[in-house]
């Protein structure tokens, strides 16, 4: 099997690559822009290990606007709590002589009364301390109850919660039932319709974090489960068993992570670190669809001249003519918000401007001599141009992929940012536009807005640098100037 | 002159012959639109609906459709807003002045400010100043527009809201409202809620220009006509702006020509941004809400104002270098 290049062609090759790395190293702006590149690229690679979220479903994790955790070392934010769960450890406080407690993988309540049935109540107490010095935004207990093997037998469930001051506020109540049940129990303190419920007739009060948490809030809080049960009427015997698992208490937080939360409460830090992701892979493909094409037509129409030529050229002066960005919102909308025609359509729109500059390299090269020996050695058209021109070409190819990829990422960027992105994968632009739409400005969430437009920045700086020092090297009139 | 102008309008017509085309494809082949599809009159019957479809002339063959459609799209009858129900030519006749307005505002602001820094940064090549253009340069060519202009946002209106009680700049419109009714105190009022739009745009846009420029002089600067003006004893100033700068001017208006795509791009995000009536707003709007006649309308008029610039473009790179004026014999 004969090699891909002679041995010849090979040290040529060698030693160009050599020279042209060797002057890449002692280009300033150039070894800045492979410093961010690397930068990128690792975050890129490491984006699963550096957040701690899953970016897709994107949990909530703290409250709404949460600000960065960092800051709470400057005194105006040192009371803003980071986000609270609370396991209780119940306490039995006062027990029915007929009810025993069994603790388990979940907690137990066993009501049993074959000879007189009465009433009874069962209270369990958890306490936890609250830190700050500042109301929380919600809290929310949830918990799973269920109920077995009830027999005879009313029973209802109450939970209120006591602050340091010792008064006592409902959060949850369950009237009196005689079934069997299995509930999730999801109690939150902004919920509407619990709060009607409970009795707060009040419209001004929407939220009863407020109430039970008066300042100063730190301090000792009892979360008081109160279990009350009666026998039906005329009943010999009765019983129950009640089990409650996976209690826990949420206060989200008003301070978050690295860089805070959104208008959901999920973590922006995760969002940023898998937005390089995909803003590298849509730039750097984009560039290179973009760039082949326009190194094929180029050569293409440079080589082949005539008609060729001018077809090529006449397409070349429409496409320049029309207006991109609102034909890529409309093709977006047409063929769906899916990442791969993005990059597709901003790659057809990007190759003409290297396109004329390949073309007009390709007519200077066509003249030189080593091309009319091949041809006089009776080489065809397309060896001409693959072996001979396209290997000539290579370099401003090279500067152009790299120069070309900002343009590419500021144009997804651009797409996201007015809605008009893939709304299955996290990118910057998208960051920025539900920044936009949903209340980054009102509640000055920088941490939200800031960062992301600056990934956007630097990661098209690192490839403007790059592209800058690459021109400067291959590009002959640069060349010369210095 | 002649070969020129008829190659200059046949471009134009087969740009605005591809666009309607287009739009055609897209509206009327791949995602038809049913205008009877919103009615939800109980006693709307099929026959209405027949008759509804024979009037909007949806029943004839689609070749038929394809003709009257470019017709209409060439004789400006672009039909009626689905939203507002006026015809679209209407609203254009208002919007369109809004749009090239913000357009041309930031234009000329992004040359005069992008050659100025090239030029000034050129002259003193390698001193503190032209580090500085240079990095604000690659900087705002970096910098995608709708950050800068969303940080302008929340600064001069949100945060000195926050912290003074005023806005230095409003955050959306065209006027106040209600606007005043004195013609120059309308005049301010208009141009004073254009001043952060244009002034984010030329921003974000002057980087490219200003790197480009003080290339092009630099390089000019070591040419040998610069030498022999030097040794004349001329001025270095008037080296700078007769010798130097004058040879640059063509290749920047190339650039001109270039750049127009981009502003274009850029005032369309920036009318989103700050809800500036102009028909960029109004086509992510169209396209948002499925109001199709107006998005279709938008985007022949964009391609429209887009060979226009591209025209000027051209034309002013005749003035600047007399060697290439259009019509000259070599």
């Amino acid at each position: 099997m004969t090699p891909l290049v002679s041995k010849e062609t090979r040290t040529i090759l060698t030693r160009r690559i050599k020279g042209f790395l060797d002057e890449f190293f002692h280009n300033k702006i150039g070894l800045v822009g492979l410093a961010l590149l690397f930068m990128f690229v690792g975050t890129a690679i490491f984006a699963p290990w550096l957040s701690p979220y899953d970016p897709i479903t994107a949990p909530r994790v703290a409250g709404k606007f949460a600000v960065p955790s960092w800051l709470t070392v400057f005194p105006q934010y040192k009371e803003y709590s980071s986000t609270m769960e609370v396991r209780p450890y119940w306490e039995v406080n006062e027990t029915s002589e007929y009810a025993n407690i069994q603790w388990g993988r979940s907690l137990v309540v066993n009501v049993n009364m074959s000879e007189e049935p009465k009433q009874g109540t069962v209270t369990l107490t958890a306490d936890f301390s609250y830190l700050y010095n500042m109301p929380p935004e919600a809290f929310t207990l949830s918990f799973d109850l269920s109920t077995h093997n009830i027999t005879n037998l009313w029973y209802s469930t109450k939970i209120s919660l006591t602050n340091p001051q010792n008064n006592s506020t409902l959060i949850w109540s369950e009237p009196y039932t005689d079934q069997n049940m299995q509930s999730s129990v999801n109690a939150e303190s902004t919920d509407y319709w619990l709060l009607r419920k409970l009795g707060y007739l009040d419209p001004t009060t929407t939220n009863i974090a407020t109430l039970i948490f008066p300042q100063p809030t730190k301090g000792n809080y009892t979360l008081t489960f109160e279990l009350s049960f009666r026998p039906t009427e005329d009943a010999t015997s009765a019983g129950a068993t009640l089990a409650i698992k996976n209690a826990l208490f949420y206060i989200p937080g008003r301070s978050h992570g690295i860089l805070g939360t959104d208008f959901l409460g999920t973590d922006v830090w995760t969002q940023l670190v898998h937005g390089t992701r995909i803003s590298l892979v849509i730039g750097l493909l984009a560039a290179a669809i973009s760039t082949s094409i326009g190194v094929l037509l180029g050569v293409l129409a440079g080589y082949s001249g005539g008609a060729v030529d001018e077809t090529l050229m006449r397409l070349v002066d429409i496409l320049i003519c029309l207006p991109v960005l609102p034909l890529l919102l409309i093709l977006v909308k047409l063929f769906g918000k899916n990442v791969f025609y993005i990059v597709l359509f901003i790659a057809l729109f990007g190759w003409t401007g290297l396109s004329r500059v390949i073309r007009s390299q390709v007519l200077s090269i066509r003249e030189a001599a080593f091309v009319e020996s091949a041809v006089a050695a009776g080489a065809g058209r397309y060896y001409v141009m693959i072996k001979h021109i396209v290997p000539n070409v290579f370099p401003i190819a090279l500067a152009s992929l790299v120069l070309s990829v900002p343009g590419a990422i500021l144009a997804e960027a651009g797409l996201s940012f007015l809605g008009f992105g893939d709304p299955r994968v996290p990118t910057w632009g998208k960051m920025l536009n539900y920044a936009f739409g949903h209340g980054a400005f009102e509640n000055f969430a920088w941490w939200w807005t800031v960062p992301p437009g600056l990934a956007i920045t630097l990661i098209s700086l690192t490839f403007v640098f790059m592209g800058y020092a690459i021109d400067e090297i291959v590009n002959p009139r640069l060349r010369r100037r210095r | 002159m002649r070969e020129y102008i008829i190659k200059r309008i046949a471009v134009a017509i087969i740009v605005l012959y591809v666009i309607a085309s287009l739009n055609f494809m897209i509206f009327q082949v791949f995602a038809p639109v049913d205008p009877t599809a919103t009615i939800l009159d109980p006693n709307f019957t099929y026959d209405m609906r027949q008759q509804l479809l024979q009037d909007y002339g949806l029943l004839e063959p689609i070749y038929l459709r394809y003709v009257k459609y470019i017709r209409n799209m060439f004789t400006w009858n672009f039909g009626y807003s689905f939203d507002s129900r006026k015809p679209i030519i209407e609203e254009l006749s208002w919007r369109v002045p809004n749009s090239v307005l913000l357009l041309g505002v930031s234009l000329i602001g992004t040359v005069m400010l992008g050659i100025s820094v090239g030029v000034f940064a050129g002259a003193r090549r390698k001193s503190a100043a032209d580090v500085i253009a240079v990095g604000a340069g690659l900087f705002a060519d970096g910098v995608p527009t709708f950050f800068i202009q969303m940080m302008a946002l929340l600064f001069f209106s949100y945060l000195m809201f926050l912290w003074f009680g005023f806005q230095v700049f409003p955050a959306r419109g065209l006027t106040s409202v209600p606007a005043p009714t004195n013609p120059f105190a309308y005049m301010a009022d208009v141009a004073w809620h254009l001043a952060m739009p244009a002034l984010t745009l030329i921003l974000s846009a002057f980087g490219g220009w200003a790197l480009y420029t003080r290339n092009m002089i630099v390089e000019a600067l070591t040419q040998d006509y610069v030498v022999t003006a030097r040794a004349k004893g001329l001025s270095e100033r008037t080296v700078l702006y007769r010798h130097a700068f004058r040879s640059v001017l063509p290749p920047i208006s190339t650039m001109i020509a270039m750049s127009v795509p981009g502003i274009f791009t850029g005032a369309m995000i920036t009318e989103y941004i700050f809800t500036w009536p102009g028909v960029g707003s109004w086509y992510i709007a169209g396209l948002n809400s499925g109001n199709f006649p107006v998005v279709q309308s938008v985007l022949f008029i964009y391609a429209i104002l887009m060979l226009i610039a591209n025209l000027i473009a051209d034309l002013l790179y005749g003035v600047l270098d007399p060697r290439i004026r259009v019509g000259f014999r070599r």
